[in-house]
This record gives structure tokens, C-alpha cells and sequence, in this order.
């Protein structure tokens, strides 16, 4: 399911653009992030405390004045609202001229920062090569000798002054954003655009400014942002250690002298909290800052698979009128027929929905189907009709922003929709297992093959019945993997194998069902084959039921008994095979069976559904696939067709079958 | 298996070259001031004697880098090398660190003395940073978005963003009579068993080794909870879900061991910072380690002490990070280059 944006997210690497990415919606989505908006104004305050100095400040503390005992270490009072100093001074006072100082240290080596950080990270990574090398073995060894101690033997040996430690916190400090400079060029200067301009033999420095350039400094403005902050804490951390300019009073240095004043004995807590309030509250706005300019350039992942599951909405709240995007519900079940005693799986009435930002969309609505123990069943239909949506809701795995809707699934004879979470963690596995599209991640990289498959079967508590090291090896063996090789990572393992090895995992707890879910796509037809083999002899051999997701369907006619035809969320024919494949009577599947080729008549022209499935923001009225139908009438777009059953065990959603008229 | 080597090499061969690059700045840095650049070594407080056994052992009366005179006066290739620089890597390699300023006693048993009141210290805080971190950072990936996450975070950041020698005076003021000001040892102890020994300077280690986890908490939370985010959004999660774990399960088995591979990077990368702190703490809790023994040096003006714990200090990062390039190749079965 598609999720749409709003605002296009900044620096997005999309490798086909013909121009850079807009910066539309910049404010605005910034105005959004709160934590960006309070940074924001944090710093502005201090800015404006440290223009304003002289207007705010009650006292000038670079003035000599007269003190009496009383007035050292002198509690707040209301002449001086946060007490006196060592010195005699006032406090408040101190704090806010060191404002002033705080930030010219910070812009000033922010400044350097930027500079020599920008300029090399930009040289590093637009010309490569040696000039890259050099550079980022400097970065390097910079990075690795540690910061504070190296900068306290500098200044120690350089002296106390204001540009020295400017100097010196600004030339040590610009590693971290040469690298992060030259990693955001590296994937710039491969973008379309940009190729496109040096093609028309545009000067080096002219692309590195004009076009590189605007595209980093979103980047570069964030790391400056945090930069300013890490050079004033520098800064003051250098002037508590004793080696700040004596001559200005910065936050560092009155914390200095409070210490050595014996502040913290005395308690003189006045003297002590303000300084580092304001140098926290610095580093805070700043830090806000600066995430929220991350967020914007890289925004961060907004669900995953750990989540509190919520309740399934029973049909009443339907009706909420909140959910105006939905379309006419289906009212009509498949009549309430006995369960045969060797049914294994029930679904009726399975509904999913998405529930998105961008509005409701209804995935699957009223799947309806039995299994039987040891017949398998093939789901076809197209991409996004709706088949692994509706898999995933049997095992309640859908993302977070599914929801199941209505409908039941019965397991013998349990609802696993209505058991608590810990009892279906117990039914996963153990009775149903997965095998999940595109097993390119679906085994943990850094863990060994051998031991995940093991991890199936100890969650279960297997470990009492069997040996379960020596299970894994025969379980690789079954599926035509050579045991040693459960000691390797999914990495050291070829597409195939790796499909395989899913397949020795999925039945490791022996369960009754296994769902298939396009389990040869983006494997050769070689091994293509050879899955389809193996599957078929598990079938065999275990007794398993396997329901095969998939659009090819020859595959199902090799494997499955029944076959379940959706269409754009719905059920529109359910068979036995033999009937879906001979005499298929909804349209749909009749123009599905059309498209694949016939091994008997290889020469027929192989027939084509024109139109595309339906976006289910905006699902037809009436029949959903009457826009595509070549059976059609006025009247498939008026009314909507029920389930029903046409002869035993075949179920057809069509109104033109119903009524007996193709 | 042979590029994993070649990896390690490149490394321990960086590791070799940074050592060298801090050796020669250490070297340079304290003679370059401009007038007498023996001022460093030699403190005019100490006995004509002193004064000129350092010179000698040091070579104060050399050139700096290379002996090309005497070279070329004798023809002898080893007097090429008969110069300052030769002096000083060969006593950094006999141990010999120079003579302090101030106590007059050989810098490498000052430091003798430092060194383990440190490592206490930077073990202490180091094992409970990680644990803290590694615990809130996978809650907080896991109730992304809940009060929890957004509480821990913003803990997290605000503490970080503390400076380090602020944290300490705060925890000193607010554990005022409840623990000791500071020092390793109350005095008397050496009368006592060795469990109340062990006790006493546990309870005078507690606050500064909190403070340093504190410290690095942040770094440590935010970076495991980035990555546990990721990890919990890939497939191999659903997998292990689909296969009836609970989420406590999928976070230990799954998640933890793919988060800590960034934190013994992150661990190495900030342990200069850590040793930065370190200097700070002790210094606030008068802890009698190097990191204190650095700040005491500074007010002195003890260049040699100076100088020999920066080198310390530098060594032991550089080495972090080279054995934590090591554990990354074994943890990370994925690493090929």
C-alpha cells in the first residue's frame, strides 16, 4: 500500500530526477516539529541576552567595586537576585555577560567549523581519489586523539587568550563535519543532474558551489547548529580546568572560581546552578535544533513490526461516520454451512483495512473460504488484489496500519482472531508458518542459519521431544541442504538456497498449514522448479496443507486442489482446480486463464486484460471489476454481487452468473 | 577469511601511524615555545645536579631532529641520529618519562600511583553507561512514540547535555552527607578488613563512575535506539514474529545483538570523550587519578607530568579503537572489508 506524503521529504536520493529536489514546504514542515520550534527559540533567547547585555544586566561585573566580607558568597537577596560571588560580585550579572562571550566563542569556532570542515569535506568527496585519501586519514587521526586532553596541553603550552581557544577548539573541531560534508557530496555528485551539468563541461568550482553546495547545506547548517553548542561547552570546560582568558567572565570560568572558592562546601548553591543552567540550556536549544533539522533532511522510520496490537472492530462501529472514505459495505455471508469434520481452516468474512493518514482503504472484504486437512489451496489473482494482506491478517501480522475489520478464522475449532496475543504466538508457527515474498531479509544477517532455525523450535518447547541440533540438520538435509552448512550466514547462502532454507524453517515445528507466499519469485526457473518439486514432496510426505499465494498459475496446478480467485480486495471465484482450470465461469478468471500460455496450443495469441486493477481509494461502484469486464452490463455498475454458491464447493461473486444469463 | 586480515592490517597499520603522528606532536609541541625551549624539561627550582643529568639524559644540548654536524664531522652513521628526537623516543622506550617539576620524583611513579584509581573509575562508569544505555535504548525503540520513549529521550538528551563537570557538581551537592565528598579512601581504612576496604572505596566510587555514566548515557541510548528502530522495522523481525516470538524475545535475540555491533564502535569513539569527562570528575571529586593528576599539572605548570599523561591518554584511545576494529570483524559475520 502506497502511503502518500504531504510535504516531499529534502534530500531524498532519487536517482532518476532531472533536477535537484524542491525546497517547497521547508518552513512549514519545520514550523511542525515542535521540538525544533522550542530550540529555536532557546537560542534566540540567549541571542538576544547576549545583544541586549548591557540594557539587562542590573550590575557591570567587569567593574571594580568596594565589597565587605558580607557581600562574599552572599545569599540571594533582593538587590542581587542571585546572591553574590566570591568576588563579591553579582551573580546575575556574571551570568549574563557570559552570554556574550559564550557566543562569540561558539560562532566564531562554528565559523572555522564550517569553513575548513565544508571545504575539505567538498574537496574530499567531489574529487576522490587521492586527494580524498590524504584528507580523511587526517580526519582520521584527528578524530582518534582525544579531544579535551589535547587542547589542555595546547593552551597550556600556547597560553591563555580568548583567540587562542577560539583557534583551537575551531581548528580541532571540524573532523566530524569534513565527514559528514564529503559523505552527503559523495551521493550528490552521482545525481542525475549533476552528471548532466559537468557533461556540458562546467568548471569544477562552479559545480561545487553553485550546484553541490545548496544541496549540503541543509546538513551543514545542522551539524553548525550542534557545533556552536560543543565549542562553548568546550570552551567553558577549558576555563573550569584553569585555562580560560582571566580577563572575561565566562560561565566556565565563574564555575572555575566557585570550585576553587569552595563553593560546593559552602553550599553556595546560587553561585554554582546558574552558570550550568545556562550552558545546558544552550546545548538543549540547540540540540532541539539541530534534530529537528535532521528529521526534515532524513526523516526517520515512522512504524515497525513491534507494536501493541489493537482490538478487532466488531461491526457496529462501522457505521462511525468518521470512516466517510469507505465504500458500501457488503452485507451479504455465504450461508452458515456445517464444518466438515476435516476442516482445518475456516475464514468467513475476513475484512482488512488500512487505516492511513491519507484515509481508509479496505484491502480484502468478506473472504470467505474452508481448507481441509492435507488439500492445499492456490490464491491468485493480480498484484495488490489483496492476497497477502488477507495472509498476513490470518496470522495477525499485518502492519500497524492494518486493521481487521470484521470476519472470523477459524483453526479447528478456535477463533484465532479473538485469542489473546500470548495464545496466537503459541498457534504461529507451531500450527500455521509463513513464508514470506522476496526472502532476500526474511533470515537475520547476523545470526547463523542453523540457529534461527533452532530458535523456531525452542519458542515451542520442542527441545523436550526431540534432539532439535540434530532436526536441523535433518530438516537442511530435507530440503536438499547439506547439514554443515547450518553453521553459515544467510549471506554465504545463494537466492535459492536461502528460499529453501525458509521452507526447512517453516515446517520445523511440523505445522498443519504452510502458507506459500510467492515463494519462486525472483528465483530462476531452475530453481523455480526445483521449489515447486520440493514443495510437492512435503506435501506428500508430511501430509501439509500448503496455500500457495501467487499470479502464476501453473504452479497452482501442479500443487493445490482448491484455488480462491480475488480480485481488487474481494472473492470472486472459489474451485476445485479442475473446474477453474476447465470450465471457470466468473469473467475474471476465465481472462486470467487466458493469459497464460496453453502447453497444448502454443501458438494461440495469449489474451490481455486491458485497464489495471482499481486503486482502492477509489473503488468502482457496483461490480469492481465490471470497468474491466468483457461480460458486462449497465447494471454490473448499479449493484453489487453477492457470494454464492453456484454448485457444491464452487463459489462465485457475479451478477450475470447468478442470474444465469452467461 | 584473507580479506578480514587485510582489514586488520590496514588498521593495526593506521593505529601505528596515529601513535607515531602523537609521539612527534607530544615531542614538538613542548619545544617550539619561542625562548629557551629547555624551560619544559628543566625547572630552575631543581639542584644543579638534576639539571644536568636531565640534560644529559635527555640531550638537551643537541639539535632537534637530526644530527647533521656531528655526522658529518665523524663520517659515523649513528651520529646522524644523535639528536633530541632519537633521545626521547628511546626513553619512551626504556619508560622514561622525565622528572617532575614539582615533586621531584621520576613522572612514571606519579603516574604508577594514578593509573589504577583511573581504570576503576573509567571500567565503573563505562559498564554502567553501557548497560543503562543498551536497557532504555531498546524500550525506547520498542514503545516508539509512547510517554516511555519520549520520556527516556528527553532524559537522555537533556543529561547529555549537561556539561560533564556540572553533572558533577550537581551529584556532589545533592548527595551532600550521604556519601563521601571525595577521594578513593576515607582515611583509617588501612585498619580495616579487606571487605570494608572494598566497600569504602566503593562507596567513594560510586558518584564519580555515575556521573560518568551519566555522561555517556545519552550517546549510548540514543545509539542503540536508532538502531534497534531499524532492526525492528526489517524483515527478519516479522519473520521472528510470524514465529510466535514475543516482543521481549525478538528484542533480546534479535535486536540486541544487531544494536551492539554500532555500540562497541560508538564505545571506542567516545572513550576520548570519556577520558576527557574523566578528567573533569576526578578533578570535582578531588579522585586521586590521572585525569586529576592532568588538571594539578596544568595550575603547576608540571610540563612533564602534562605531557606523559597526555601521551597515556592517547595510547590507551588509540588502542580502544584498534581492539574495537577487532571485535567488529568477529561479531559482525557480514564484514568483508
Amino acid at each position: 500500500m502506497a502511503i502518500i506524503h504531504k510535504d516531499p521529504p529534502l534530500q531524498r536520493d532519487e536517482p532518476d530526477e532531472a533536477t535537484g529536489p524542491r525546497k517547497l514546504g521547508f518552513v512549514r514542515t519545520f514550523s511542525k516539529n515542535r521540538m525544533g520550534v522550542v530550540g529555536l527559540v532557546m537560542l534566540l533567547v540567549i541571542i538576544f541576552v547576549a545583544i541586549f547585555t548591557k540594557q539587562i544586566s542590573p550590575y557591570d561585573p567587569y567593574e571594580i567595586i568596594d565589597v565587605t566580607r558580607d557581600d562574599v558568597l552572599a545569599p540571594p537577596s533582593p538587590e542581587h537576585l542571585l546572591g553574590q560571588d566570591g568576588a563579591g560580585k553579582d551573580v546575575l550579572s556574571s551570568v549574563i555577560h557570559g552570554a556574550r562571550i559564550s557566543l562569540t566563542v561558539g560562532i566564531c569556532a562554528a565559523l572555522i567549523i564550517v569553513i575548513v570542515g565544508g571545504v575539505l569535506g567538498m574537496l574530499a568527496g567531489y574529487f576522490g581519489g587521492p586527494v580524498d585519501t590524504i584528507i580523511m586519514r587526517v580526519v582520521d587521526v584527528i578524530l582518534v586523539i582525544p579531544q579535551l586532553p589535547l587542547m589542555l596541553v595546547i593552551i597550556a603550552v600556547a597560553g591563555r587568550g580568548i583567540v587562542n581557544i577560539i583557534l583551537v577548539i575551531g581548528l580541532l573541531s571540524w573532523s566530524y563535519m569534513a565527514r559528514i560534508v564529503r559523505a552527503q557530496v559523495l551521493t550528490i555528485k552521482e545525481r542525475t543532474f549533476i552528471l548532466r551539468v559537468r557533461s556540458l563541461g562546467v568548471g569544477h568550482l562552479k559545480i561545487m558551489v553553485k550546484h553541490i553546495l545548496p544541496q549540503v547545506a541543509p546538513m551543514i547548517f545542522a551539524e553548525a547548529t550542534l557545533d556552536i553548542s560543543f565549542a562553548i561547552i568546550s570552551e567553558s570546560t577549558l576555563s573550569f580546568l584553569g585555562l580560560g582568558d582571566p580577563t572575561l567572565i565566562s560561565w566556565g570560568m565563574m564555575l572555575n572560581q566557585a570550585f576553587l572558592r569552595g563553593a560546593i562546601t559552602l553550599g553556595a548553591w546560587w553561585y554554582l546552578i546558574p552558570p550550568g543552567l545556562a550552558l545546558a540550556w544552550v546545548t538543549l536549544g540547540s540540540t532541539f535544533l539541530a534534530n529537528a533539522f535532521q528529521e526534515i533532511v532524513n526523516p526517520r522510520l515512522k512504524t515497525h513490526h513491534l507494536f501493541d496490537e489493537r482490538k478487532i472492530v466488531r461491526p457496529l462501529e462501522l457505521l462511525d461516520k468518521r470512516m466517510s472514505r469507505m465504500v458500501q459495505p457488503s452485507t451479504t455471508k455465504v450461508e452458515q454451512v456445517d464444518i466438515p469434520p476435516k476442516t482445518l481452516l475456516c475464514v468467513r468474512d475476513l475484512t482488512v483495512e488500512y487505516q492511513t493518514e491519507a484515509g481508509n482503504f479496505r484491502a480484502v472484504e468478506n473472504l470467505t473460504f474452508n481448507l481441509e486437512k492435507g488439500k492445499s489451496m492456490g490464491l491468485v489473482g493480480e498484484s495488490g488484489c489483496g492476497k497477502t494482506t488477507a495472509m498476513l491478517a490470518v496470522l495477525r501480522l499485518l502492519p500497524e496500519v492494518g486493521r481487521i475489520i470484521d470476519g472470523s478464522v477459524r483453526f479447528r475449532d478456535t477463533d484465532i482472531l479473538r485469542v489473546s496475543v500470548g495464545d496466537i504466538q503459541n498457534y504461529r508457527w507451531n500450527n500455521m508458518s509463513m513464508i514470506f515474498q522476496g526472502a532476500m531479509n526474511a533470515l537475520n544477517p547476523t545470526r547463523t542459519v542453523g540457529s534461527q532455525i533452532k530458535e523456531a523450535m525452542q519458542i515451542h518447547d520442542w527441545g523436550s521431544k526431540l534432539n532439535i541440533q540434530e532436526e536441523v540438520g535433518r530438516l537442511l538435509d530435507l530440503v536438499g541442504i547439506s547439514p554443515d552448512r547450518a553453521s553459515q550466514y544467510p549471506h554465504e547462502y545463494s537466492g535459492g538456497m536461502r528460499q529453501r532454507a525458509m521452507i526447512a524453517m517453516a515446517i520445523a515445528c511440523r505445522p498443519d498449514i504452510v502458507i506459500a507466499d510467492e515463494p519462486t519469485t525472483a528465483l530462476d526457473v531452475m530453481i523455480q522448479a526445483q521449489i515447486l518439486d520440493l514443495l510437492q514432496d512435503l506435501q506428500r510426505e508430511l501430509n501439509l496443507s500448503i496455500i500457495m499465494v501467487t499470479h502464476d498459475l501453473g504452479m497452482v496446478a501442479e500443487l493445490c486442489d482448491d484455488v480462491v480467485v480475488m480480485y481488487g480486495g474481494w472473492l470472486v471465484e472459489h474451485a476445485s482446480v479442475d473446474v477453474i482450470f476447465n470450465n471457470p465461469r466468473h469473467p475474471y478468471t476465465q481472462r486470467l486463464l487466458g493469459a497464460f500460455p496453453d502447453i497444448e496450443n502454443p501458438g494461440d495469441e495469449l489474451a490481455s486484460i486491458p485497464g489495471a486493477p482499481p486503486s482502492l481509494a477509489n473503488l468502482p461502484k457496483g461490480c469492481r471489476y465490471h470497468p474491466r469486464c468483457h461480460k458486462a452490463v449497465d447494471r454490473c455498475a448499479i449493484e453489487t454481487p453477492n457470494l454464492y454458491e453456484i454448485s457444491p464447493g464452487h463459489v462465485l461473486r457475479c451478477l450475470r452468473v447468478e442470474s444465469d444469463e452467461i | 577469511m584473507h580479506q578480514r586480515l587485510d582489514y586488520l592490517i590496514r588498521r593495526l597499520a593506521f593505529s601505528v601511524v596515529t601513535l607515531v603522528a602523537v609521539l612527534t606532536f607530544n615531542f614538538f609541541l613542548f619545544r617550539i615555545i619561542p625562548g629557551d625551549p629547555v624551560q619544559m624539561m628543566v625547572s630552575p627550582m631543581m639542584t644543579k645536579e638534576t639539571r644536568d643529568k636531565i640534560r644529559q639524559v635527555y640531550g638537551l644540548d643537541k639539535p632537534l631532529w637530526l644530527n647533521v654536524e656531528e655526522f658529518q664531522e665523524d663520517g659515523e652513521f649513528e651520529k646522524l641520529f644523535d639528536s633530541q628526537f632519537a633521545y626521547y623516543i628511546r626513553n619512551l622506550l626504556k619508560g622514561e618519562l622525565g622528572m617532575s617539576f614539582r615533586q621531584r620524583i621520576p613522572v612514571s611513579e606519579i603516574l604508577s600511583n594514578r593509573v589504577g584509581p583511573s581504570l576503576l573509575l573509567i571500567l565503573s562508569g563505562e559498564v554502567l553507561g553501557i548497560l543503562f544505555g543498551t536497557f532504555l535504548g531498546l524500550i525506547a525503540a520498542w514503545k516508539k512514540k509512547s510517554m516511555i520513549d519520549a520520556s527516556t529521550m528527553f532524559v537522555s538528551l537533556t543529561v547529555w547535555a549537561l556539561p560533564p563537570f556540572w553533572l558533577g557538581i550537581i551529584m556532589l551537592i545533592l548527595s551532600r552527607g550521604h556519601l563521601p565528598m571525595g577521594g578513593l579512601v576515607t582515611p583509617g581504612t588501612i585498619y580495616a578488613s579487606n571487605w570494608e576496604k572494598i566497600l569504602d572505596i566503593g562507596r567513594h566510587v560510586i558518584l564519580p563512575a555515575t556521573t560518568l555514566a551519566l555522561m555517556l548515557v545519552g550517546a549510548y541510548v540514543l545509539i542503540v535506539r536508532n538502531t534497534t528502530l531499524e532492526v525492528l522495522a526489517e524483515d527478519y523481525t516479522l519473520t521472528a514474529k510470524a514465529k510466535g516470538l514475543t516482543p521481549l524475545q525478538v528484542l533480546r535475540y534479535h535486536a540486541l545483538r544487531n544494536a551492539s555491533l554500532p555500540l562497541v564502535t560508538i564505545i571506542a569513539m567516545d572513550l576520548g570523550y570519556a577520558l576527557g569527562g574523566s578528567i573533569q570528575i576526578e578533578t570535582i571529586f578531588s579522585y586521586p587519578g590521572l585525569g586529576r593528576l592532568m588538571f594539578e599539572s596544568i595550575g603547576q605548570r608540571d610540563y612533564p607530568v602534562l605531557q606523559a599523561v597526555f601521551l597515556i591518554l592517547a595510547v590507551v584511545v588509540i588502542s580502544a579503537n584498534f581492539f574495537a576494529d577487532l571485535s567488529y570483524t568477529i561479531l559482525d559475520p557480514r564484514i568483508k572489508s
